[in-house]
């Protein structure tokens, strides 16, 4: 039984309904929020910060090195080094959802891809995967295997630019040096475990190559973003919007060149997972030896989702009938880990759990009279569009294929609306997603059935490097005790290895195909005039990724986009729970030495919130009046016009 | 400063890139493009004509890959608070913000941004500039979604194109 919150039951032969008896089963009371900027709360916290001096609201706003609009909302307390209260703000509208209602469903592919310019070929790839179930067409083996190869080489892409472009800068000399020099001391004399592997001698010399744009790790990181991109382009046309990407399968031919252009720069990043691995081994090592609370930072419950990703070729029929059978097949399982433990890997129940609330965003509640429901909110939907699944398992009216979404742009309030990012949950409570929940799922997954290159252990991954320039090494990550910043980076170090190694293992399969004239890389379909539901449930370099789909008379009806940065940036939820960053920088100690105030930059909360490499289009931001971190200021999270409060 | 230059005869032995930068479908907004279409098919012998908008550590890595270029000219559309339909073409000096914005323009760029500053700073702060950079600037006046121009813009589009060409000139 996965479900402890929602009123979902199982039988004995594993079927879900609705418990017994129950009148309106997905009914929920709401809880108040009480924020210290409320009306009320406001009063308190001017006496707070007039009492005690160390008490101040600090606002990130933007949030720099991210892609796109977020801000973050913080009262901290100096003195205590305690953040009091957080408010993680989206602050863009993306409106995809809008745009695609009346189209041609193939255009979603293209149209879903502009969602993101750092990993625009996943979004087209899900949106296939939806057009795919709806449309009754699944690709050939080879067509299968080419969009494993693009997946794995955007992830490529993706990961070394948060390790060393946007995470990174927040470890380098200049960070380190303006915000703990006492650690800085320590580095120049601190020797790296990992020379043979990085070069480096000293975490001095470790921290200075991650200087933004003059180190050397900065720069080569740069170069190797373009080394996955060049190979994604030999099949995927261009990037970050592939324009070969089509319901079953792919536009574009491929052969034995193409190939083998792809498989010279995959091996590139042998050696280069090794390297980065040692990196971020080292450095989490030094700043847990420094100081143990570095453990801490950006703590939160190991609750995790994961859709897994990278079909097998042999497996995947699009179908939702067959979801759990082709979805445990992938390289990448589904999973949904709950305190640290799988506690279901069946893409039905990961699809089942979800709902998306919007108590605290601007948006309309659709289930109301005013939305598009005609229940009365909270639960209190009358009659859902979907009430089940396709295979009769129970849907909330808040699940994606019921969702509508209605934009409502107001005002900020903490204590009522303060986010265009909805706040999703899996059986009501809140997840994070990231390549380290890949690595988790995978690590304690059963019956993985790619274990050429990575063999799981169910408390750790191991990856066989192969030789390159460096010695053949195996690698091996382990599920963490301590979950936090640290170890978030250091997942997303060990997934350019895992990634590396899926994108080999899936070359080598390719070049078998093709060797024996398995050149088909795409299935002829028609789109249907009928009434059609699908989904895609894929994956970004950040993590979890659906696409939702209702369609009738050959246009799109509905359309839902569910993104990792969505689950993670989100506010609060109907009972006041925390979205992950808020929860994140809540349970952040402030390490960082500063004498005065005024001196406070904010290191150790910019640590916590880099750490799930969010990627909005739209941001969270930290600024003070005469110090605004980023020229992108959408509009202030404080939502208050006075100053007394610090802008990063 | 608002150029009339009417030259249309390419010069030879410059070896010149002229490329667009901006969106596509965003009404004023989308110059940068437009231009490098229209002035596509004038492109020969030294002169280079390419849609440069992409992101710009993608564009400065392309450059270090060819031959060094004897001046880049630029075109785009740039809000900069002036009359509608203001042509400002000028050459760049070059000078650069200080580290920490450098740094975050590259991680606008890294992360989908294509903006004419953005193309500046980081393909100088890597040295893939070459010390002749001139650029063209159109104000404009509607960037909502979708094709065509304002009428203010459309006015002027011919005078962009001679201006942009007219950099082609030693």
């Amino acid at each position: 039984m996965c479900f402890k919150n929602l009123p979902i039951q199982f039988d004995e032969q594993g079927n879900a309904s609705l418990i017994d008896g129950a009148p309106n089963p997905w009914a929920y009371e709401t809880r108040e929020l009480m924020p210290l900027e409320d009306p009320a709360g406001q009063d308190k916290l001017k006496k707070l910060m007039a009492r005690n001096g160390h008490i101040r609201r600090v606002d990130f706003d933007p949030v720099t090195r991210v892609a796109g609009a977020l801000a973050f909302h913080t009262v901290v307390d100096l003195e205590n080094r305690k953040v009091l209260e957080t408010d993680s703000m989206a602050t863009l509208f993306r409106g995809y959802e809008v745009i695609l209602k009346g189209r041609d469903p193939r255009d979603a592919i293209y149209i879903s891809s502009r969602a993101c310019g750092v990993c625009g070929g996943v979004h087209s790839v899900t949106s296939a995967l939806a057009l795919e179930m709806a449309f009754g067409v699944a690709p050939p083996p080879l067509g299968i295997v080419a969009r494993n190869l693009l997946s794995s080489l955007e992830y490529l892409y993706d990961h070394p630019l948060h390790l060393f472009l946007l995470a990174g800068p927040d470890y380098s000399e200049p960070a380190v040096r303006a915000t703990n020099p006492e650690l800085w001391s320590r580095a120049e004399s601190a020797r790296c475990a990992n020379t043979a592997v990085h070069g480096f001698g000293t975490m001095a010399e470790l921290m200075t190559a991650m200087t933004p744009l003059t180190g050397k790790l900065y720069a080569e990181a740069l170069h190797m973003t373009r080394v996955a991109r060049e190979a994604y382009v030999l099949i995927g046309g261009k990037y970050p919007h592939p324009q070969t990407i089509v319901p079953g399968g792919l536009s574009a031919s491929i052969d034995l060149s193409d190939l083998n252009e792809i498989g010279l720069r995959i091996g590139k990043f042998f050696d280069y997972g090794q390297k980065v691995v040692g990196i971020w081994d080292d450095l989490c090592d030094f700043f847990y030896e420094a100081n143990p609370q570095y453990r801490e930072v950006g703590r939160r419950p190991k609750n995790m989702i994961e859709t897994g990703q990278w079909d097998d070729p042999y497996a995947y029929d699009a179908s939702y009938e067959n979801v759990d059978d082709w979805g445990r097949k992938r390289w990448a399982p589904p999973g949904v880990i709950v305190d640290g433990e799988l506690v279901t890997t069946s893409m039905t129940q990961l699809n089942m759990g979800l709902e998306e609330f919007v108590e605290h965003s601007f948006y309309e509640d659709w289930t109301k009279p005013n939305g598009n429901g005609n229940g009365n909110g909270n639960g209190n939907h009358g009659n859902s569009r979907f009430p089940t699944d396709a295979l009769g398992n129970p849907l909330s009216p808040y699940h994606p294929w019921n969702k509508e979404t209605i934009p409502k742009a107001q005002g900020t309030n903490w204590k009522e609306k303060y986010s265009w990012s909805t706040a999703p949950r899996w059986d009501r409570m809140a997840m994070e997603t990231g390549p380290y929940s890949r690595l988790w799922a995978c690590a304690k997954s059963e019956n993985y059935g790619h274990s050429r290159f990575i063999d799981p252990t169910g408390d750790s991954l191991r990856l066989d490097i192969p030789r390159a320039a460096l010695p053949a090494a195996e690698l091996e990550w382990h599920v963490p005790e301590d979950w936090g910043a640290f170890e978030r980076n250091r997942g997303r170090a060990y997934s350019i290895a895992y990634t590396a190694m899926i994108a080999y293992d899936n070359l080598l399969i390719a070049l078998d195909m093709v060797r024996n004239g398995e050149t088909k890389v795409s299935t002829p379909y028609e789109v249907p005039k009928d009434f059609r539901v699908g989904a895609g449930f894929w994956g970004a370099g950040r993590g979890f990724l659906t696409h939702h789909i209702v369609m009738d008379e050959g246009v799109i009806e509905n359309y839902q986009i569910l993104t990792p940065s969505t689950w993670m940036a989100s506010p609060k939820d109907p009972w006041g729970n925390p979205g992950p960053y808020e929860e994140a920088v809540l349970d952040t100690p402030l390490l960082e030495n500063f004498e005065k105030p005024e001196d406070f930059k904010g290191i150790d909360v910019l640590r916590a919130i880099r750490s799930f490499d969010p990627c909005m289009p739209c941001t969270t931001h930290i600024h003070t009046d005469d110090r605004v971190i980023t020229r992108e200021v959408v509009t202030c999270a404080c939502g208050a016009d006075d100053d007394d409060h610090d802008h990063h | 400063m608002t150029t009339t230059t009417t030259i249309t005869e390419p010069a030879v032995g410059l070896r010149v890139l002229v490329g667009g930068v901006g969106y596509r479908f965003l009404r004023d907004g989308s110059v940068g493009g437009w231009v490098t279409d229209e002035l596509m098919e004038r492109a020969g012998g030294d002169i280079e004509v390419e849609d440069l908008s992409y992101h710009p550590v993608g564009l400065h890595q392309n450059l270090e890959d060819r031959a060094p270029y004897d001046r880049i000219v630029l075109v785009a559309s740039m809000a900069r608070g002036r009359p509608p339909g203001t042509i400002t073409s000028y050459r760049w000096d070059g000078v650069l913000p200080p580290v920490e914005k450098i740094q975050d323009r590259v991680s606008e760029a890294v992360t989908g941004v294509i903006e004419l500053d953005n193309t500046l700073i980081v393909c100088a702060a890597f040295g893939s500039l070459p010390a002749d950079v001139r650029v063209v600037e159109v104000e404009p006046e509607d960037e909502g979604w979708g094709e065509g121009f304002s009428d203010t813009v459309t006015a002027v589009l011919p005078k962009v194109l001679e201006t942009v060409w007219s950099f082609t000139r030693p």
